[in-house]
């Protein structure tokens, strides 16, 4: 019975790894997009679950290609070693902020992430020696020479790490500790949890995977800018992807980045400019209709149709 | 009592040191104290509806920013279209804006008023993508600005010459202020407001009602800041992502100044006014301007969240 439960995790694992034999470029280069915001979408999500709205998403994933780029760029280290290194300088400054900030919780730690990305924009754009200023910087070459099966496998392992940690923390003391946060801060700091330090580890955590998500795309794309790099669509998208599909779950923000990959290159074809018209509607809706997103409505109707059903 | 006299000495002794500052600063850099406190203006400026919404309605309108870019395209095309100076399409841009102000509240803020501050905040910064979203698809990311020729106008004062059009952004703060204050403490609505934004309950209690004063505020505050967006347009270009640093911004004001401290805005937004011009006027270091607000946001947020820790401690 145990066994059972994993085995659609299994195909859907194995399905994931061999998609390259299966597919052809076009598909495989929306995969790897798509696992990328994946990976943005779930760990915002896991911020969320502590009860704190992180608008840092493209700032930490920003910081994470910079950092991915020039270390490959001034100290020729291999670009797989950088992507790792960028999600961990990512992490420390995320470390930082969240010492500063989480003491002051709700409005104002939303508020100063949704600064952060300009704040590292402006940074960035204004150490021209070392990070090439406004103009950002070319990469020679891409890596693994621009092969789509190999680019593919490096944003699943992203994606894959992403999920891990989100089951992970759902899976352990982390979970109930985060959960209670959300519900009850008084009554989490009365039960003996330190709240502060929960906080800033699932902050810092969740920045660093979106910071190694941000180095594989500024690897698997070849070229950095501060315009490009702490784009707001690195916020929008993984906002209304999580939304979509359901908060608060590890398969929610998977469900609803899959769904939402492949209809936002749908769109793209169909109206080039402002096609993120329709993320930002669906942010909208599913705040006011559906806060549970569209896995959470779905399962909520199947228990009501199972009791009114009788079904155990 | 000693309480309040502390606090009495605390506010002149800060007021001595920012005196003190600005003539520093006009005796070394008079051009950054004039730019900055044309800066200043239009900073307040946007912030006061923002802070109208925060401290009645209670809700942090992410969105604000990008109404006041709705303003400005609308005055463009007024312009445009009919050859409106933008200064009187601030008329036209009221009404429109206190429609659409209407529009949104009983569409998506009602239904949030209960929802927990996170989902306000998500639902704000939606309505923020989609409105830059929606200027995007309609006039693509080109900038757009009317060419008016008083806004050169300009004026010695012994051997410094500045342009003074854009003090009408600082008299335009002033009057708002002072008619915010008028009219939250002198009118039946005014007053009504402000006990709902003190005690939504009490207010109930008492025969206000209080859905309809959130309407009205609401209201208030985005034809205000459509028509700034009009005001906005005469020194401005107006392109989709306009609109998101002031909201930024004015966030930042009324964080620094206290939620319900309307005059304290206006001194802020002048402070950080003139701090970002004197930042700017560095040769090669006027980049760094952009970074002078969140540097005040994060300091301000520390000094809170220490007091906090000594008061819990």
């Amino acid at each position: 019975m145990r066994t059972s439960r994993y085995i659609p995790y299994a195909i859907g694992a194995v399905v994931a790894v061999v998609f390259p034999f299966l597919s052809g470029v076009y598909t495989q280069q929306i995969a790897t997009t798509t696992l990328l915001y994946l990976a943005l979408a779930v760990t915002w999500d896991m911020i969320l679950r502590s009860g704190q709205l992180s608008f840092g998403t493209s700032g930490f994933f920003g910081l994470g290609s910079y950092a991915a780029v020039l270390l490959f760029l001034r100290a020729g280290i291999d670009p797989l070693l950088t992507i790792v290194l960028g999600g961990a300088f990512a992490g420390v400054v995320a470390l930082l902020v969240g010492l500063a900030v989480l003491r002051l919780r709700g409005m104002y730690f939303a508020i100063v992430t949704l600064a952060s990305a300009s704040i590292f924009a402006v940074v960035v754009r204004n150490i021209p020696q070392l990070t090439g200023g406004p103009e950002g910087m070319m990469l020679p070459s891409v890596i693994f020479g621009g092969d789509p099966g190999k680019t593919y496998w490096v944003a699943l392992a992203v994606g894959a790490l992403a999920v891990i940690a989100s089951e992970l923390s759902e899976r352990s003391r982390v979970r109930l500790a985060l959960t209670s946060i959300r519900n009850d801060e008084r009554v989490a700091k009365s039960s003996g949890i330190n709240v502060f330090w929960y906080l800033v580890f699932v902050f810092t955590l969740a920045s660093a995977i979106q910071g190694i998500a941000g180095g594989a795309y500024a690897h698997v794309y070849g070229f950095v800018s501060p315009e490009g790099s702490f784009h707001l669509n690195f916020l929008l998208l993984p906002l209304a992807m999580a939304l979509l599909g359901g908060i608060h779950t590890t398969w929610g923000p998977v469900i609803g980045a899959l769904a939402l990959g492949v209809l936002g290159e749908y769109l793209k074809l169909q109206i080039p400019y402002g096609h993120l018209l329709v993320y930002g509607g669906i942010i909208v809706i599913v705040t006011l209709f559906l806060p549970q997103g569209v896995v959470g409505a779905f399962r909520a109707r199947v228990r009501q149709w199972q009791a009114s059903r009788g079904v155990q | 009592m000693t309480l309040l006299r502390t606090a009495a000495q605390k506010r002149s002794a800060l007021v001595l040191v920012s005196l003190a500052i600005l003539v520093l600063v006009a005796v070394w850099k008079p051009y950054a104290l004039i730019e900055g406190a044309q800066r200043g203006g239009l900073y307040a400026l946007i912030a006061l509806p923002m802070a109208l919404i925060l401290g009645i309605v209670g809700i942090i309108n992410l969105a604000h920013g990008e109404f006041m870019m709705l303003g400005a395209y609308f005055a463009y095309w007024m312009f445009r279209g009919a050859g409106m100076d933008p200064l009187v399409a601030m008329i036209p841009a009221i009404v429109v804006f206190g429609l659409l102000g209407v529009v949104t509240y009983t569409l998506t803020i009602r239904r949030a008023l209960k929802a927990p501050e996170l989902n306000q905040l998500l639902l704000t910064f939606g309505l923020a993508m989609m409105a830059a979203q929606f200027a995007n698809l309609m006039w693509t990311s080109q900038p757009f600005k009317p060419s008016l020729m008083y806004v050169y106008s300009s004026m010695r004062l012994g051997r410094l010459s500045f342009g003074t059009y854009a003090f009408v952004y600082d008299a335009a703060a002033i009057v708002l202020l002072v008619g915010l204050l008028l009219f939250l403490r002198k009118t039946r609505l005014g007053q009504a407001a402000l006990a709902v934004g003190q005690n939504p309950r009490g207010a109930k209690l008492v025969g206000i009602d209080v859905n309809r004063t959130y309407l009205v505020i609401f209201t208030i505050s985005i034809a205000l800041v459509g028509a700034i967006g009009a005001m906005f347009l005469t020194r401005h270009s107006v392109f989709p992502s306009v609109g998101s640093p002031y909201t930024m911004k004015s966030f930042c004001l009324i964080a620094m100044a206290g939620i319900g401290n309307l005059t304290g805005i206006v001194w802020g937004g002048f402070a950080l006014g003139v701090a970002e011009a004197l930042v700017m006027s560095f040769r090669g270091y006027g980049g760094w301007a952009d970074v002078v607000f969140f540097a005040v946001l994060v300091a301000v947020i520390m000094v809170r969240s220490f007091r906090i820790r000594r008061q819990t401690a």
